[in-house]
């Protein structure tokens, strides 16, 4: 290359460096980079729950018709008919499962005030009686409700008594700011205080236990004054949740049993025939609707056979098994026999504090049973953060048996409880 | 990050300087950890959620029968009063004075039908005799002074059937099939079943909806003397029924 084509060369390489240089703010302003997010939003969470009677259909707390995540109507946990003193009475499963996308920190059960909803709108303005769905307790005058519907509140005084299973409330009349629609929330705030005014009221049956039978309303010697039969029915709550078994209320509640199981009486039958042909160690039933706790008497009947076995371990319900010291049975025991722990029963029949009254007046929303997780047979994690994990994680789904039993005390004439119902309820409440 | 800090402080003062930009941000600490002390009840209790499980119902059974005697009316033992309670003490008599009875000769036994009438089995049954007394039987001229309810006086049985009749069950005064009369068996039955104690036991039952048949029979003895002549012998019979 000559001198003169190099020159050429040079110079055509600084036009371009120089261009470069000074275009170079032109070119790099034509290149941008952005990034915008749009759409931000931010979701609150819920904290919703359901509870389900046995197999029926779950009872969603956010679709109270009080559009306030407080669903007071779900199903009735038990309707025992005809229960005899001494005898079995029935036991129902409830599951309560959070629905929601938040933990609950807190989960509790306790008996609810005497209530109701309004059967009816009531207006704004003046009002001076509630229309009601039939009340579950009884009102006594000058007692306190209040109504509540979403973020409204408002409060009352009853003018008059109401009767369990009244349709209205008298109430001072008072001028309402708010149109509380049907299905407003109706609590009376000022019961659970003494036997007379809990929750639970008594009523005479008006319809036989069986067909044709007599009931409540024949007999002149079954009075309901003071809810007599609320006052002795026997109540317990016991979780079952994975197999851990705790008992939060009623006879071996904490501290009466470290096993965790309550004083619940069994009536099952055996699920396999029993033979004379030697000595056995397990009695083959049907699912145990109770406990059997180590020890415990346990008498199979058939016909006019009958025999006592012993337990020899804590047998909890559901199982098919009850472990029995070694006997040969006396009989060829079919599979309709029946089989009774009457231990339990005798327990039972001397209790006058696990009551249905004592219930609602110990533990009702003052006294109100905390569910911490339970983590095995009678041990529970009261530290924990968490007591009812948000839907599909952790422990969601808490399962627990409520049982009513009646019981039979010795040398006392319960006469003065037949024919008699008691209604009651039970509330379960989950906070963030 | 804190010994930073701490240096700064050390070095200048003034609105501008480090300690002022410390001060501050601590307050700015201070008051946030105010506002979070003043409103974290309510922001726990933000948000909660409630069921309730209403109008569980637990209804208790009865325990109520009537007794029928022959074919008279039912006698219900809710009948009675209402204190002590499903007590009636107020039902047909078994026997009235107008029933003569004759040394060696049985009266017509007098049916009753125990129903239970309530919604819960009975887990038993029994009877007594809470009192035998004599009396003079009215109309009679001369009473012969002696009392039927005593040793060598008149004679009872009850008598289990079927519904129709037939001897199935005799509790009183032996447990055989076929009950027959026995010397002072009225003044035993009274001197030792007279209470609920006391009383002869039935056995099980009747099952709610069910009925139960007895026969009570009634004889002087063949030996009785003109010493029972004109006398009556006074008596409650009581059945009771349990759970």
């Amino acid at each position: 290359m000559s001198l003169r084509e190099l020159k050429g060369l040079l110079l055509f390489v600084m036009a371009i460096g120089a261009a470069a240089y000074f275009g170079g703010g032109a070119t790099f302003a034509s290149f941008s980079a952005e990034t915008s997010n749009v759409g931000s939003s931010a979701s609150s969470g819920t904290l919703t729950m359901s509870d389900q009677v046995n197999t029926g259909t779950p009872c969603l707390s956010a679709n109270a018709a009080s559009q306030n995540n407080v669903n007071a109507a779900c199903a009735f946990a038990l309707a025992l008919t005809n229960v005899a003193p001494g005898v079995f009475g029935g036991v129902a499963q409830i599951t309560v499962q959070n629905t929601g996308s938040i933990d609950a920190s807190k989960f509790y059960l306790w008996a609810p005030y005497v209530n109701a909803t309004l059967s009816a709108g009531i207006s704004a303005g003046s009002v001076s009686s509630l229309p009601i769905t039939p009340l579950e307790g009884t009102v006594t005058s000058g007692d306190t409700i209040v109504v509540s519907y979403g973020t409204n509140t408002q409060t009352f005084a009853a003018n008059a008594a109401a009767a369990g299973s009244a349709t209205s409330i008298s109430v001072t009349p008072k001028v309402s700011g708010f149109a509380y629609p049907i299905g407003t929330i109706v609590t009376d705030t000022s019961s659970n205080s003494g036997p007379s005014n809990t929750d639970c009221f008594d009523a005479k049956t008006t319809v036989g236990g069986t067909a044709g039978a007599t009931f409540g309303n024949n007999l002149n010697f079954n009075p309901t004054t003071g809810n007599p039969f609320c006052g002795t029915a026997l109540i317990f709550v016991q979780e079952t949740t994975g197999g851990n078994h705790y008992c939060w209320l009623g006879k071996g509640s904490s501290p009466e049993a470290a096993s965790g199981m309550c004083t619940a009486p069994i009536s099952v039958n055996l699920s396999s025939a029993l033979t004379t042909g030697g000595p056995i160690t397990s009695l083959p039933v049907t699912a145990l609707n109770g406990n059997v706790a180590n020890l415990d008497t346990i008498v199979v009947t058939s016909g006019t056979n009958t025999q006592t076995f012993v337990a020899s371990a804590n047998t909890y319900m559901g199982a098919t098994a009850i472990p029995v010291a070694s006997l040969t049975p006396n009989f060829a025991y079919p599979t309709t026999s029946t089989v009774i722990d009457s231990a339990a029963i005798s327990s039972l029949n001397n209790d006058t504090t696990d009551t249905i009254t004592n219930f609602n007046t110990g533990h009702n929303v003052v006294g109100k049973i905390q569910l911490f997780p339970v983590t095995g047979n009678g041990a529970i994690n009261n530290t924990a953060t968490v007591e009812l994990n948000h839907f599909n994680t952790g422990t969601f789904s808490r399962i627990f048996q409520v049982g009513v039993f009646m019981p039979a005390p010795a040398g006392i004439n319960q006469n003065p409880l037949q024919g008699l119902q008691s209604t009651f309820g039970i509330t379960w409440h989950i906070d963030q | 990050m804190f010994a930073g800090l701490y240096r700064h402080v050390h070095r200048t003062a003034g609105p501008a300087s480090s300690t002022w930009r410390l001060k501050k941000m601590l307050a700015a600490l201070i008051i946030f950890g105010a506002l979070s002390s003043v409103t974290a009840t309510g922001t726990f209790a933000l948000l909660t959620s409630e069921e309730g499980n209403t109008h569980s119902a637990v209804s208790s059974g009865t325990l109520t029968f009537d007794n029928v005697v022959n074919t008279g009316t039912a006698c219900f033992s809710y009948g009675g009063p209402s204190s002590p309670g499903n007590v009636n003490t107020g039902c047909q008599a078994l026997i009235t004075s107008a029933t003569l009875n004759y040394p060696g000769v049985a009266i017509t036994p007098v049916k009753v039908t125990i129903t239970n009438d309530g919604s819960i089995d009975a887990s038993d049954l029994s009877v007594y005799m809470p009192s035998c007394t004599a009396a003079a039987t009215p109309g009679a001229p001369t009473p012969g002074g002696a009392d039927p309810c005593a040793t060598n006086g008149a004679q009872f049985y009850i008598q289990e059937t079927t519904s129709t009749g037939t001897p199935t069950q005799c509790w009183y005064p032996s447990a055989v099939g076929a009950c027959s009369f026995s010397a002072s068996s009225l003044h035993l039955f009274a001197a030792n079943v007279n209470t609920t104690t006391s009383a002869l036991d039935l056995g099980k039952g009747p099952a709610h909806a069910t009925a139960r048949y007895f026969l009570i029979g009634m004889q002087l003895p063949s030996t009785a003397g003109n010493a029972l002549q004109g006398e009556a012998a006074v008596f409650p019979l009581t059945w009771h029924m349990s759970t």
